[in-house]
């Protein structure tokens, strides 16, 4: 039989003012929940502000060099040009090995006689091959002007894109989606294992109410609270790092909603088959943390070995940096690639949470 | 003795039944020295990385004379194989049959913009011309050939420079075929290193102090406040303490097992860098030892701060979450910390890891030499006093 008009409107009225209820609750417990406080808007802030300062201005290489002798004139005109390279004179070998050594500069340059001596520092492992490709280029032209040959071809550089900033400037994003992640699959994990640890969920499921409609408020509030985070750790990145990004803010809201619904699809999995909510939480940290490593966040997945980029392609993480760092303006995708990727993150969601939650939102097993 | 060794044994027992003790203890640690040794070896070497590249032709090969624009092409297109086992340094995106360069060139520069390919070379229209006068007048400017690279990928960055590593091969050839220029004049560079050994160090041999380290810092930050704090919640302690087993015993015993993990969480890293990853680091020497005893005892007592900071597990896991990460990467584990601003550097100052990863590190030979000996020993011993102390004061047995 249906219902008529009015009884249908009233049985919408209180199912949508219980669902307000529902969001109110789970608002003012996850106010409550320090450690989704912390995880969700002190991390991202002591990561960017630690790696801000640790990684600020590493961009340019900084060459010591000690320039003397007959053949100082040629090592000036091979070193003049060179604009991106900081280079910084030194008066004698033994207080450029020194600056090396404190990490003053970067490596060393002095010649003895005509010949070119390079000085490294060993603790610098990650920077070496890229300073000794640079000592490479200085030698190829010192060798040159010494015949007195200019080079009859030459590298011009031309440089695109929309990241003026540096390395720095594709980080951020990248914290904001791990983040956002992480607070998605701990958060919903976590809480719905500690409702069925307390019972929550047997009394839940005594009321009228859709199990997809607890997601739905939980999911609410975390969406909400992982745009407010998001929001604050770009502010802090531009405000103290001085960084700029050119946001959409659009496309922005549209994919960190999409993002946290995604991920906390991910969480609802974790929950199905976790019991416990410490449990939860270890499962999800230790997901999280796994994909941080090769999803784009810190290290630059092109330039890691073939099987690891392979891995990458199948860790959702990978996208949401993608994405995240495509809406902050510091990278471009196909729109055809983002909207895709967008609809993902949110179809996962909205797929898995209505098919989920009718197993997950039950009664305990006694 | 009989119940601190047995109060030793179940620590450690407990410690290696718990799967998240096991993961964050053990698998962590080893799972982050190898991912981070693998990812970081690889880095600028050939055979183990590959850049997606387009290589345009406009020149048009009509001119009669050498066509250089194709020695260029050809050795880009060498490049792009490799012997079985390795990556090759490029892959090039090639034209589609019937594609015009105008068209090709559009297509590569739509994929460098959206980051589907690292970078585009360009050979411009008169390449072999100007190539060919260039021969003729050594006072002439360099051909250019045009490196695009988009500054949103810091993949791109580093195929800029190998791009141009290769161009300038290129060129060497061509002036020794030219005879402009004679090969056996050249000076050859030496390589210096600085420290005490003198000698480049492996990324797995730099690592695997500050690994080592990591997981004795995180097992003292969170496994000692843990297991002191939730044993209590759960009163167990108040169990023990109603034998004549007394507080002083228990910990004696539960430093022991603490000391037992770290050994094992030593040996473990120990073995998989020297025998998988190649890391040559000797620990068997004085002033290591020194320091990885320092360490354990620091790291220890900052549990027992923490644990008497806490009132509850789960506090005691907050205070430890917050202070993990900051004290971890301004220790100078896995960064140098030099370049920081005044706020930051108060805490590297204070902060014991500092003092032991400089120390470890020096005894090691693998840098560290900016901080002095007597603070890299002095520093972490006031921390375990003060640390102690507090802990001796505040902790409490009974549940909060």
């Amino acid at each position: 039989m249906q219902p008529d008009r009015g009884t249908a409107d009233l049985v919408g009225g209180t199912v949508m003012s219980a669902l307000i209820t529902l969001i109110r609750t789970e608002a003012v417990r996850f106010a409550r929940d320090k450690q989704a406080l912390i995880l969700m808007f002190i991390f991202p802030l002591v990561f960017i502000i630690i790696f801000g300062f640790l990684m600020k201005g590493s961009s340019t290489p900084r060459l010591g060099v000690v320039v003397a002798g007959s053949a100082a004139p040629t090592v000036q005109a091979v070193l003049a040009p060179m604009s991106d390279l900081h280079v910084i004179d030194y008066p004698n070998r033994s207080a450029l090995i020194h600056a090396v050594e404190k990490g003053q500069a970067d490596f060393g340059l002095y010649l003895d006689g005509d010949v070119l001596h390079f000085v490294y520092n060993p603790t610098q492992v990650q920077n070496n091959p890229q300073f000794m490709q640079i000592a490479a280029g200085i030698t190829t032209q010192y060798n040159l002007a010494r015949q007195r040959v200019t080079p009859i071809v030459r590298a011009e550089k031309v440089v695109v894109g929309k990241n003026p900033g540096g390395w720095l400037n594709l980080v951020v994003p990248g914290i904001i989606a791990f983040s956002i992640l992480t607070a998605g699959l701990t958060g919903i994990s976590g809480h719905l294992t500690m409702m069925k640890e307390r019972r929550l969920l047997d009394r839940f499921v005594a009321t009228p109410m859709r199990p997809t409609m607890l997601l739905v408020a939980i999911g609410a509030v975390r969406a909400v609270m992982a745009y407010i985070a998001s929001l604050i750790t770009l502010i802090t990145a531009i405000g103290l790092l001085h960084l700029h990004f050119a946001v959409n803010w659009w496309q922005f809201t549209v994919f960190v909603l999409a993002a946290t619904v995604g991920s906390m699809a991910l969480g609802t999995i974790i929950a199905l088959f976790v019991r416990r909510p410490a449990s939860a939480g270890n499962i999800a940290n230790i997901l999280a943390m796994v994909m941080m490593f090769f999803s784009g966040v810190y290290f630059p997945v092109e330039l890691m070995p073939g099987y690891l980029r392979t891995l990458a392609m199948f860790l959702p993480l990978t996208y949401m940096v993608n994405g995240m760092q495509v809406v902050t303006g510091v990278s471009a995708m196909g729109a055809a690639r983002f909207w895709t990727i967008t609809a993902a993150l949110f179809g996962t969601g909205a797929i898995l949470f209505p098919v989920l939650a009718h197993y997950v939102v039950q009664p305990e097993r006694r | 003795m009989n119940g601190i060794i047995a109060a030793a044994r179940a620590y450690l027992a407990v410690s290696l039944r718990e799967r998240v003790t096991l993961f964050w203890f053990l698998i962590f640690p080893v799972f982050l020295f190898v991912i981070l040794a693998l990812i970081f070896s690889s880095t600028g070497k050939q055979g183990k990385m590959n850049f997606k590249i387009a290589v345009v032709n406009e020149e048009k090969a009509t001119v009669a004379g050498p066509d250089f624009a194709a020695i260029v092409v050809h050795t880009f297109d060498s490049l792009s194989t490799a012997p079985s086992g390795q990556e090759p340094l490029f892959t090039l995106l090639r034209p589609h049959p019937g594609e015009t360069t105008a068209a090709f060139r559009a297509r590569a520069d739509a994929a460098l913009n959206r980051e589907r390919i690292t970078a585009v070379v360009v050979i411009p229209p008169g390449f072999n011309g100007a190539m060919v006068a260039r021969l003729r007048a050594s006072y002439a400017t360099p051909t250019p050939i045009k490196v695009i690279v988009n500054n949103s990928s810091e993949a791109s960055r580093v195929a800029a420079g190998i791009i141009a590593g290769v161009i300038s091969g290129i060129d060497r050839e061509v002036l020794i075929r030219a005879g402009q220029y004679v090969p056996s004049d050249e000076t050859k560079p030496v390589t210096e290193w600085t420290g005490k050994n003198k000698h480049a160090v492996s990324y797995a041999s730099f690592l695997l102090p500050g690994v080592i380290l990591m997981a004795f810092f995180t097992s003292g930050l969170f496994g000692v406040p843990g297991t002191i704090l939730y044993s209590r919640d759960r009163h167990i302690l108040q169990r023990y303490f109603v034998t004549p087993f007394t507080p002083l015993r228990y910990l004696l015993g539960f430093s022991i097992g603490q000391l037992g993990l770290c050994l094992l969480q030593f040996a473990l890293l120990y073995v998989i860098g020297r025998f998988w990853l190649g890391a040559q680091v000797n620990f068997g020497r004085p002033g290591a030892i020194l320091f990885l005893v320092l360490g354990f005892f620091t790291f220890l007592a900052f549990g027992f701060l923490v644990a008497a900071l806490a009132k509850t597990g789960d506090g005691g896991m907050a205070i430890g979450n917050l202070l993990n990460i900051p004290l971890i990467f301004l220790g100078g584990l896995f960064f140098p910390v030099g370049n920081l601003p005044l706020a930051l550097k108060v805490v590297v100052f204070a902060n014991p890891v500092t003092y032991i990863a400089a120390g470890l590190r020096m005894s090691l030979g693998l840098g560290g030499e900016g901080m002095p000996l007597v603070a890299s020993i002095a520093v972490p011993i006031a921390w375990i006093g003060i640390c102690s102390l507090i802990a001796a004061r505040r902790i409490s047995w009974g549940v909060q």
